[in-house]
């Protein structure tokens, strides 16, 4: 039996499937969406791993170092934080960076003026069009604040994963950025991010949400890439459903928040 | 009304308008997770949550873009989160006792098509839950490499490749285990 025999074996066998009959989930979500309920789990097994992990957490909790190790640990879609002083799990840098790819280098304000040559040396420059082509899930814009338009640079890095990074200058000091947006999606990126200054717990459309302010050392779990911001501000930090967010700006927290919950897809 | 127009009204608060599509994609949606998890009750769980997170991040979907692919990737990912859970540890363990061995399935059962199928299903579980899900998609629930790319969020290469790798692993196994499956075309 050839590959396409097979295949097509399997494809036989597969449409004789028998699945229990569906049931009315259709009427259950809309039930739960216009009661706006908490989601109600009713399987004995989801009831059994609730147990084991609560029994599991107790008894970690009883280790010192282990209940360090969570209570200072927070995890944000790919990104984890680290507020106090604590050694990234991953090993530190030791090979040199892709040909391709250029590390983002820190920015602090001093520095800004130099900013265009920065970004100008940042690998996987592309257009909006061209970076929606090259990634699956959908690149998001801020309809917020009304007048920003599209990004002044877009880049995707494409350095084991596709990342996308979009960036908007300052009008008023085109010298500057304004903000960057970095999507980075599920399963291709990791990020360890280490010891900020401050960290405010907040909220986007509902979910928690990361407020940081730096140091940024961005440490990525293939070892050979160093990222850091771009601008001397904040980071706000927000998972949505394959992609996680990563938003610095200048900006205060409550026009970060906004600006968040403007994502739209591309026009 | 066509699925961009539902979208757009689902977008702005209306869920009249999400349940037609709920409706439309709640089999597709089931059947991948009573798949990967191989529970009514918890596929049920899963398939609700689903619904409820797509609405959810709805704003954030691009309305031009295919449906049922988004929500089969929502579905695909609560579920592995759910089987790496201590629950399906014990949940699985529970199920191996219930089932009764398939020693004891007597050779007109296992000529039926859906004793075969099931057979498939206990080959399949036992590759990778990447390609698990690839074997799914592709061939249980006959979506086409686009949409299947789209689901995986990888490139349709990249389906194709991972596809021939699991399907050649699987005819290891179904060669090995489940070789009633394949009888009278290998030796």
């Amino acid at each position: 039996m050839n590959e396409m025999e097979f295949e097509n074996k399997v494809r036989s066998i597969a449409n004789g499937m028998e699945y229990p009959r569906t049931p009315n989930i259709a009427g259950s979500v809309t039930t739960r969406l216009r009661t706006r309920t908490r989601p109600r789990f009713n399987s004995k097994a989801l009831v059994w791993s609730l147990t084991i992990i609560l029994v599991l957490c107790s008894s970690l909790m009883l280790i010192p170092p282990a209940r360090a190790a969570i209570l200072e640990f927070i995890q944000i879609g790919v990104v984890r934080i680290f507020p106090q002083s604590v050694e990234p799990t991953v090993a530190p840098i030791q090979t040199p960076a892709p040909e391709s790819f250029v590390p983002v280098t820190a920015t602090s304000s001093s520095q800004s003026s130099n900013l265009i040559p920065i970004l100008n040396q940042m690998a996987g420059k592309t257009t909006l069009v061209e970076a929606q082509d090259k990634v699956e899930f959908s690149i998001l814009l801020p309809a917020y604040p009304s007048d920003l338009g599209q990004p002044d640079y877009v880049y995707v890095p494409n350095a084991d994963g596709n990342m996308v990074i979009l960036v908007w200058l300052d009008p008023q000091h085109p010298e500057k950025v304004l903000m960057s947006l970095h999507f980075i999606p599920n399963g291709s990126w990791a990020i360890k991010k280490v010891e900020p200054k401050v960290i405010e717990e907040t909220k986007v459309d509902g979910d928690r949400a990361i407020w940081t302010t730096g140091p940024y050392p961005l440490i990525f779990p293939n070892g050979d890439i160093q990222f850091e911001r771009l601008i001397n501000g904040h980071v706000l930090i927000w998972a949505g459903l394959d992609v996680t967010y990563r938003l610095e700006t200048d900006l205060s927290l409550e026009e970060a928040v906004r600006i968040a919950e403007s994502l739209e897809p591309i026009p | 009304m066509d699925e961009p127009t539902l979208i757009q009204r689902a977008v702005n608060g209306d869920v009249t308008a999400w349940e037609p599509l709920v409706l439309t994609h709640q089999q597709a949606v089931y059947r991948l997770a009573y798949l990967l998890l191989g529970d009514p009750d918890d596929a049920e769980d899963i398939a609700q949550e689903t619904f409820l997170r797509a609405w959810k991040y709805l704003k954030r979907f691009d309305a031009t873009r295919p449906l049922r692919p988004w929500l089969l990737s929502i579905a695909s990912n609560l579920a592995s989160n759910r089987r790496r859970s201590a629950g399906r540890y014990f949940a699985a363990l529970t199920r191996a006792f219930r089932d009764e061995p398939i020693t004891t399935a007597t050779v007109e059962e296992k000529n039926s098509q859906h004793t075969q199928a099931d057979d498939l299903w206990k080959a399949v579980q036992t590759l990778s839950t990447p390609d698990q899900q690839i074997v799914y998609l592709r061939y249980f629930l006959d979506l086409s490499v686009t949409e299947t790319a789209e689901v995986l969020q990888v490139a349709e290469g990249t389906v194709k490749s991972r596809m021939s790798r699991a399907l050649e692993k699987l005819r290891h196994i179904i060669k090995q285990d489940f070789p009633v499956l394949v009888e009278g075309h290998e030796a």
